[in-house]
């Protein structure tokens, strides 16, 4: 398997610079998740490692090999597009057949991939069908499959599940990883969604605006995210962003005043303008009257099965909780909150930096 | 709600009734007419005389006779030059033109013009550039030092001459109906083939053409009934001549009609060509929906 190795990569469109600079290291046999809002440049920055876009400035390197001028077919990959980009007037077993062509295997070896492939897939009934006579996770696995048989050094993905149901994007997802566990392919997925990227990733890269904006473990973005762009994109319901100012070893919000937790005690200075990031599953129902508890009435609820959101306000300050479904309360209720002040995040108000080990 | 549909039904008519009565008046009356003349005799030089019942006198005239065979065996002649020309041109022009280069969009307007064209006045301009002594055509062949060609003078040249006159004028649309079809693919599958490595030769004959084959086939039909009806450039260029090399269908149907006043014969003809023409269709529909399963 082949690691690749993106430098200073850009991509320009006349004036338009699409991609930003991207330096990114994906180990051999690593899954790397390209997440960002539509525009951030991943699909782009997948296309030019697929050599289906010219790189503007930088380096490619797969394999160990600088790629910038090798040809799609050169550089031992193998795509998956978000539509499928399966040949419509061929079966199944014809898809596989035309991507193994230009290998010029014999017969017996061609089958021998192609029945293996199915196997794995799940896709033996079905190779004398036409992609049109197939559902959509079928298709989007007859397009792995196709990119299987050549047994490509290095996978791309393209929002592969963007165009199925949320039931089968589910099942798919899983197929993907169970896939990936299998067969130690070096991966490389773009999507804008982040729970394909947190239960597919080892890394996610989240980009926004042609730029790399953290790169890490899917724990590390969701626990540390690096700014406020990753910590609310990361996460849902999004993380609340809560205006305060440091003071005595406190954060004075508007209308409620915290203790400064304990990691950011020492660097973080007096006066500064932060946010305070809490996670919605951070805000937890309380009794009265102990110290850092806050009264909070609730403007909605959304009753989601297992959990339920609440919309509340403590002061004049909007924060969305996550609470376990069975305790929720009544609309307009008045009830008192608690953070988990060890999960706290805090953000410069100014740069929108976490301000965590500076 | 019924009202409305009442209503709505109501101005329907009043847009069709035009439309139907149009169709009637030039389509459907004078065929049934035809009709009706291809089974009596009917000389229009002697308007006077009653037409009598032939029977099937007319038909059994016209398929027995090795004239109209001849004319047929001419009609499909240049029917298989000029489609068979005008597929492998117009495919090969239309993928060219099919590519997304700056002024290409002009460069396909540029090639439609000869399609723009009425038809006589493309004859009109293949007549001089053919015109023996002083045609263009033949003065470019003395250049490169070929000797004249006679062109519409010639039993052998003359279909020829009328083939490239039509295939001048058609092209175009097989071109114009290839880079549409193309331009209608989704790019994904041909991202998929490139990073396969898949040639392009390969790209075009496995995944292009299947994929704009229902296309084809109907550019092609439609060529075929045009083809088959072919008229007006032959009236320019040869007149059916020299002698009867040029004699297609429609020349035939018109010489019986209106140079000897044969109606009769000249409708019955007509719905032999008719028939002919629906069995094409029958055919056509066969193939395209045989294609259209595949996919």
């Amino acid at each position: 398997m082949s690691a690749i190795i993106l430098r200073n990569l850009v991509k320009r469109y006349e004036a338009d610079m699409a991609v930003h600079d991207i330096n990114l290291n994906v180990e051999a046999g690593e899954f790397v998740v390209l997440l960002g809002p539509s525009g951030c440049g991943k699909t782009t920055t997948l296309r030019m490692v697929a050599g289906l876009e010219d790189v503007s400035e930088g380096e490619i390197y797969i394999g160990g090999e600088l790629a910038n001028d090798l040809a799609p077919k050169d550089r031992g990959i193998a795509m998956v597009f978000q539509n499928y980009a399966l040949y419509p007037h061929m079966t199944v077993r014809q898809n596989m057949e035309f991507a193994l062509r230009p290998l010029r295997l014999d017969r017996a070896e061609v089958n021998r991939r192609i029945t293996e492939t199915a196997e794995i897939l799940g896709l033996d009934e079905y190779l004398a069908r036409r992609p049109s006579q197939l559902s959509g996770g079928q298709r989007q696995r007859v397009a792995m499959g196709r990119a299987m048989v050549r047994t490509p050094e290095v996978f791309l993905f393209d929002e592969p599940l963007s165009n199925l149901d949320a039931k089968l994007r589910t099942k798919v997802r899983w197929e993907i990883g169970y896939l990936h566990r299998r067969l130690g392919m070096t991966t490389l997925y773009v999507t804008h969604d982040q729970t394909e990227a947190m239960t597919l990733a080892d890394k996610i890269v989240i980009m926004r605006q042609g730029r790399i904006e953290q790169v890490g473990t899917p724990e590390e973005v969701f626990v540390r995210p690096r700014n406020t762009f990753v910590a609310t994109f990361i996460g849902t319901p999004a993380m609340n962003l809560v205006p305060a100012v440091s003071a005595d070893a406190n954060l004075h919000a508007k209308d409620f005043s915290l203790p400064m937790p304990q990691k950011f005690r020492n660097h973080v200075p007096e006066g500064l303008e932060v946010l305070i990031g809490i996670r919605p599953s951070n805000i937890n129902l309380a009794d009265s009257g102990p110290a850092n508890v806050f009264a909070a009435s609730v403007r909605g609820i959304e009753y989601l099965g297992t959990d339920a959101l609440l919309d509340l306000r403590v002061g004049s300050e909007e924060l969305v909780a996550e609470i376990p479904a069975i305790l929720r309360p009544e609309v307009d209720a008045q009830i008192h909150v608690s953070f988990d002040m060890q999960s706290l995040q805090l953000f410069d108000a100014k740069t929108g930096q976490s301000l965590e080990s500076i | 709600m019924a009202y409305g549909r009442t209503r709505n039904r109501k101005i329907f008519l009043i847009f069709l009734v035009p439309a139907i009565a149009v169709l009637f008046l030039t389509t459907i009356y004078p065929m049934i007419y035809a009709g009706y003349l291809s089974f009596r005799s009917y000389d229009l030089a002697k308007p006077f005389v009653p037409r009598v019942f032939v029977g099937w006198a007319n038909y059994r005239e016209i398929l027995t006779s090795s004239e109209f065979m001849h004319t047929l065996i001419v009609t499909f002649k240049l029917m298989v030059i000029t489609l068979s020309v005008q597929l492998v041109l117009g495919v090969g022009i239309g993928v060219l033109t099919a590519q997304r280069l700056p002024g290409m969009a002009l460069v396909r307007t540029l090639l439609l013009i000869p399609m723009m064209i009425s038809p006589v006045i493309v004859g009109l301009i293949w007549l001089f550039l053919y015109f023996p002594e002083l045609g263009y055509l033949n003065y470019f062949l003395s250049l490169v030092s070929i000797s004249a060609v006679p062109w519409i003078t010639s039993t052998t040249w003359a279909i020829w001459a009328i083939a490239i006159a039509d295939i001048w004028q058609w092209t175009p649309f097989v071109m114009m109906g290839t880079a549409a079809a193309i331009h209608s693919l989704s790019p994904e599958p041909y991202e998929a083939a490139m990073i396969d490595g898949n040639s392009r030769w390969q790209i075009f004959w496995h995944v292009t053409i299947p994929q704009i084959k229902p296309v084809l086939i109907s550019l092609m039909f439609l060529r075929a009934i045009d083809a088959f009806k072919l008229y007006d450039i032959i009236f320019v260029l040869t007149k059916g001549g020299p002698g009867d090399a040029t004699e297609v269908l429609s020349m035939f149907i018109y010489r019986q009609s209106f140079t000897f006043w044969r109606m009769g014969v000249g409708a019955a003809a007509s719905f032999v060509s008719l028939a002919i023409v629906v069995v094409l269709i029958t055919f056509f529909f066969k193939s395209l929906n045989r294609s259209q399963e595949r996919i």
